[in-house]
């Protein structure tokens, strides 16, 4: 629950309690005391006509608010409600009435004396009705003054909130906080930019890292790699040296390889692979097919529905499919086929093989190598994974037992 | 042809090994291992062909690059890089560059740069090349042995041509990988796929008389006459 809510929800329902418990309390006392008065008046109008009918004993009172009636005996002192029918008004009437029956200069005498109820509860209600009025308005204004109060007391916090929200790590823009006089926002604000800048420093030179590695480590292997074509040349090396100098440069090839894999990877987490279009899935990976089969004698087939489109970079889409071929081709056994499957939004690769890979969670990380393949970088995979990642693909891997074969598949979430 | 060639390049083990490749030809090769020694020898003398890196020590490349183009100078340039992102590349093209080669190069695709970049015309090149009986029409890359067509498939075209660029050299079967399928040869784990393109050009070449591709300590290969 929003903050601002729960604030005005708290203030809320604290005041309807405190406006329920002062208006019952109100409505009680205020009914004490005017049944308190309405008794008093009836107390004394009785001691009143008590006096009167002492000295005269003819009088017979003001019905139905004075009564005085002769009776047989003594009553004691009753006071109850009643209702009584008013000719005047054409009504019935609430009354409170006491009555006493008393002898009186040898006689039984039974006063009753009684008063208009109605009148006191109009104004028990009048009362109440006031209060609780008076009480609401007050808890109205009370309500949006502090709602208002609260909302420019929170206003820098929440502005803060959202710049935090809208931050990335990606983006050069250091974050940026509005000021707050408020000494918690102020040192909260202080806490966040420093983290923020620590943050984000740390993920450039990381990000900096890799390429900057990279791109240094290619003049000393260019070196290495025109010093061993100049040896090569060199009219007195024996087959040995050749041998040795050509498995140098396999390695360096396979540094060069290992190379430009970190700064795909780079590149990919760096954005730069921005030239989004439609691209159509089929096409790409015919193509892709069609240029390994100049690089492989092992056969690939390709099965596929309807054609694909995908909304990604071409480069990517070419390279995804690229790693994927070669991966199956390597570990391709028996040089049996290998089949392509596309699917209506997915692409399955299949390559034979004996058992299921061990440690199949961790294929797509870097540097994982099932086996001591030599040739391998352990990117081929991670980069896989990457372009997954960035376009929100699904890759997976199982082994089919039936088939004995490896498969990859990429789902493509159409 | 005896062609001058400028070598732009701060690294100098690097320099010096192009330099030793290149001169086998009988060429004049010049070094320059900072902006300021280049761009004093552009000012000074005419090249064919100016090899240049983007990253000397003391300036840009690009901005040299600049320079010769604004002379109107007639000169090859190929750019060596370290960078290999598109951009810097499509860059160094716009500018005027005849060709981009990135850091690690086999001294062998260089030259085959070089090479194609002097036969594209302006620079003293021609369009065909001939090696004894075999000549090779770049126009319409297609290959004579005794003026009699042979028929070659686009990679074994490819493969002549770049023999007959670096004949008397020997080319180990990485090279050719790199040089045949760039940056895809990176896909496979072993270059037996080479011997079956390499075998296919030998026989239909063996088959015209022309007995030029010699195994080199087993592995290798060199294209030469004897």
């Amino acid at each position: 629950m929003p903050l601002l809510r729960k604030a005005s929800k708290n203030f809320l329902v604290i005041a309807m309690v405190l406006m329920a418990i002062s208006a019952m309390v109100l409505f009680f006392y205020t009914q004490y005391l005017l049944n308190n008065s309405i008794e008093e008046e009836l107390y004394s109008n009785k001691d009143r006509v008590e006096k009167i009918l002492k000295q005269d004993q003819t009088i017979k009172g003001i019905p139905p608010l004075m009564m005085v009636e002769k009776v047989n005996g003594v009553e004691a002192l009753k006071l109850k409600d009643t209702l009584i029918y008013d000719p005047l008004q054409n009504e019935i009437e609430l009354f409170e009435e006491l009555s006493e029956a008393k002898k009186i200069n040898g006689e039984f005498y039974r006063i009753t004396v009684r008063v208009m109820v109605i009148e006191s509860e109009d104004i028990l209600f009048a009362i109440v009705a006031t209060f609780v009025c008076v009480i609401f308005s007050a808890f109205i204004i009370l309500f949006y003054l502090n709602k208002n109060r609260n909302e420019r007391l929170w206003e820098p916090f929440f502005i803060n909130l959202n710049r935090l929200k809208l931050f990335s790590l990606k983006s050069n823009t250091p974050l940026d906080l509005v000021h707050s006089n408020i000494l918690e926002f102020h040192e909260l604000n202080q806490e966040l930019s420093i983290l923020s800048n620590k943050i984000q420093t740390d993920y450039h030179n990381l990000k900096q890292f890799t390429e900057d590695v990279s791109h240094e480590m290619k003049t000393p292997l260019a070196i290495m790699q025109s010093r061993i074509d100049t040896m090569i040349n060199d009219p007195v090396i024996t087959d040995g040296q050749f041998e040795d100098l050509t498995k140098l440069q396999s390695d360096i090839s396979r540094l060069n390889q290992l190379n430009k894999r970190l700064i795909i990877l780079a590149k990919i987490e760096n954005d730069q692979f921005t030239a989004t279009e439609l691209v159509a899935i089929n096409t790409v990976v015919k193509g892709v097919v069609a240029n390994y089969s100049e690089l492989t004698t092992q056969p690939i087939t390709i099965q596929e529905k309807q054609p694909i489109t995908v909304t990604m970079d071409k480069t990517l889409a070419t390279i995804l499919f690229n790693n994927l071929l070669s991966n199956a081709v390597k570990y391709n056994i028996d040089h049996a086929p290998i089949f392509i499957h596309l699917e209506s939004s997915s692409i399955e690769f299949m390559n034979s093989g004996l058992l299921e890979l061990e440690g199949s969670e961790h294929l797509f990380e870097r540097f994982f190598k099932n086996g001591n393949r030599q040739d391998s970088t352990g990117l081929g995979l991670s980069i896989v994974k990457k372009i997954c990642d960035y376009y929100g693909f699904e890759s997976s891997y199982r082994f089919r037992e039936s088939e004995k074969q490896h498969s990859f598949i990429i789902d493509f979430k159409l | 042809m005896t062609m001058k060639y400028l070598i732009a390049e701060d690294e100098l083990e690097l320099q010096k090994s192009i330099v030793t490749y290149l001169s086998r030809e009988a060429n004049v090769c010049e070094t320059a291992s900072d902006y300021i020694e280049a761009s004093e020898k552009l000012e000074l003398y005419e090249y064919d062909i100016v090899i240049l890196d983007i990253n000397l020590v003391t300036g840009s490349g690009l901005d040299l690059l600049k320079k010769i183009k604004e002379q109107k100078k007639k000169c090859g340039v190929i750019i060596i890089s370290a960078n290999s992102s598109l951009d810097d590349k499509l860059k160094g093209l716009d500018l005027g560059a005849d060709d981009y080669i990135t850091k690690p190069f086999h001294l062998a695709e260089l030259n085959s740069r070089i090479k194609a970049v002097l036969r594209r015309g302006q620079f003293g090149g021609s369009d065909s090349i001939t090696f004894k009986e075999i000549r090779l029409d770049t126009l319409a890359r297609s290959a004579y042995v005794n003026d009699e067509s042979i028929a070659l498939t686009r990679k074994e075209y490819d493969l002549l041509l770049f023999f007959i660029t670096n004949q008397g050299r020997i080319i180990s079967k990485a090279i050719i990988a790199e040089h045949l399928w760039g940056d895809d040869s990176d896909l496979l784990d072993n270059f037996d796929f080479i011997y079956v393109h390499i075998n296919n050009l030998r026989k239909k070449l063996t088959k015209a008389g022309a007995k030029y591709i010699q195994t080199a300590y087993g592995s290798g290969y060199k294209f030469m006459s004897e």
